[in-house]
């Protein structure tokens, strides 16, 4: 039972770049409008563009490439996909390829090719985000910009917190997930083999004791929150407080930038 | 303003969504060349067996967010908010829904049925998974509905195994938990 093992908590890199001392709200309304501009994007001047900026971002994280690829690799068999439906899906134009019944069409190829450079853009700026800005950060940035919707009742600081609790939580479920498993293993339980239906019912054994035992760390930590007197989110002080500078400033404006001008060029 | 939600109410969402984000890497194997079952939508039914409605759905929503803010807690260990717009972004809204239909069906019962359980978990744990599932793919890759409706069908027999476990132990767990305790009742 290994399947644990390549789990690491966030895909975060810790680092000095520019976009990693960046406020991660800062970096989240950055986040925000750069998926609107590929929302956008019709032009070939605009993919251009998007493109360019994007690899200039890569290069100022100064993250390990061979790294950051890596992580897109579940993205890959998606595009793969969309690329493939649409060259055989979308017709219109010329005829480029004919396979048999299947033919392959102008409008399919772009369409296809748009497609999939859409998918591989939205990818890259969210795992640029991820990988720069620790999840602690974008819980607390996510925080700070859900508290105008508190006025309409969500609940933004226990969202947060929720937020930090679960964070908190994998790494231990996880582990007993897998001490469990080793128990019952260790008991003679068999896991692997028999039909469907044996399977699924040797699941039972795992799941009963994994839930009591999460049960009772939950009430723990409640009790203990409890006698923290922890009450909410009204007035409490934090230990890191968030400070925005010019350069977040400058970062959000450049995005908007970016973005009025892929729009205008579209025009 | 007066908390929102109790401090041990908190800790069960936030306990909920750390379990689907750990179901979401399990996957038992199946025969015949089906895909295998992950434990997504088995968490999402257990979600909303066990919290009911309003905080079932609530942990799924947290769920989101944390894959959202970069944790690679999405089926195959991807994440992002690319993954919630893209082909398959209309399950994990599913997921919201379906827990809260299956919350709603079911809490606020003394000694709730086998039956009733495996009821609500079809119902909001497979239908209503799948409904805004199958519209998003369906939109996102410009393919017809049935097309991407065609796409999901092999993983029914997945489905229903993951309904009859869910209940299952759902119902030890409620009867085991003494009325006042179960968070599922309001």
């Amino acid at each position: 039972m290994n399947m644990f093992k390549s789990i690491t908590i966030g895909q975060y890199l810790p680092g000095e770049s520019l976009l990693h001392r960046l406020d991660p709200r800062a970096k989240f309304i950055a986040l925000i409008l750069f998926i609107g501009t590929v929302f956008m994007l019709q032009s070939l001047f605009g993919y251009l563009l998007l493109g360019i900026v994007l690899l200039g971002l890569l290069k100022i994280s100064q993250l390990p490439l061979r790294y950051f690829f890596r992580g897109l690799k579940p993205v890959f068999y998606i595009t793969l996909f969309t690329i493939i439906v649409h060259f055989f899906m979308t017709k219109g134009g010329a005829i480029i390829l004919r396979l048999g019944p299947l033919t392959v069409e102008s409008a399919g190829v772009y369409l296809g090719i748009f497609m999939a450079l859409r998918i591989i853009f939205l990818v890259v700026c969210t795992s640029i985000l991820t990988l720069t800005t620790s999840p602690l950060a974008l819980a607390d940035g996510l925080e700070f910009l859900m508290r105008p919707l508190a006025k309409i009742g969500v609940p933004s600081h226990e969202i947060a917190m929720m937020m930090t609790i679960a964070l908190r939580f994998i790494p231990t479920l996880m582990e007993e997930s897998e001490k469990i498993t080793k128990a019952q293993l260790a008991r003679g339980a068999d896991l692997e083999s028999g039909n469907i239906f044996r399977r699924a019912k040797s699941l039972v054994p795992l799941l009963v004791p994994l839930f009591v035992s999460a049960f009772r760390r939950a009430d723990d930590l409640a009790v203990a929150m409890e006698a923290r007197c922890y009450r909410g989110g009204e007035g409490r002080t934090r230990l890191r407080e968030l400070q925005a500078t010019a350069l977040d400033y400058s970062a959000v404006l450049l995005s908007v930038l970016l973005l009025i001008a892929v729009a205008w060029s579209q025009v | 303003m007066k908390q929102k939600y109790a401090v041990r109410d908190l800790v069960l969402i936030a306990l909920f969504a750390a379990l689907t984000a750990i179901m979401a890497y399990i996957a038992v194997p199946m025969p015949a060349g089906l895909p295998p079952i992950t434990g997504q939508t088995f968490a999402v039914m257990l979600a909303g067996l066990l919290l009911g409605a309003n905080k079932g759905a609530m942990s799924q929503i947290i769920y989101i967010l944390l894959g959202v803010v970069g944790l690679p807690v999405f089926a195959g260990g991807t994440s992002g908010l690319s993954i919630l717009v893209g082909r398959s972004g209309g399950f994990l809204i599913g997921f919201v829904l379906g827990a809260f239909l299956i919350g709603k069906l079911t809490e606020n019962k003394r000694e709730p049925s086998l039956r009733a359980l495996s009821f609500a978990a079809l119902l909001g744990g497979v239908i209503v998974v799948y409904i805004p599932g199958i519209l998003q793919m369906a939109m996102v890759l410009g393919i017809p509905l049935e097309t991407a409706a065609g796409f999901m069908l092999p993983f029914l027999p997945g489905d229903f195994i993951k309904v009859a476990v869910s209940s299952l132990l759902a119902q030890r767990i409620l009867l085991a938990l003494p009325g006042k305790c179960r968070p599922s009742v309001n």
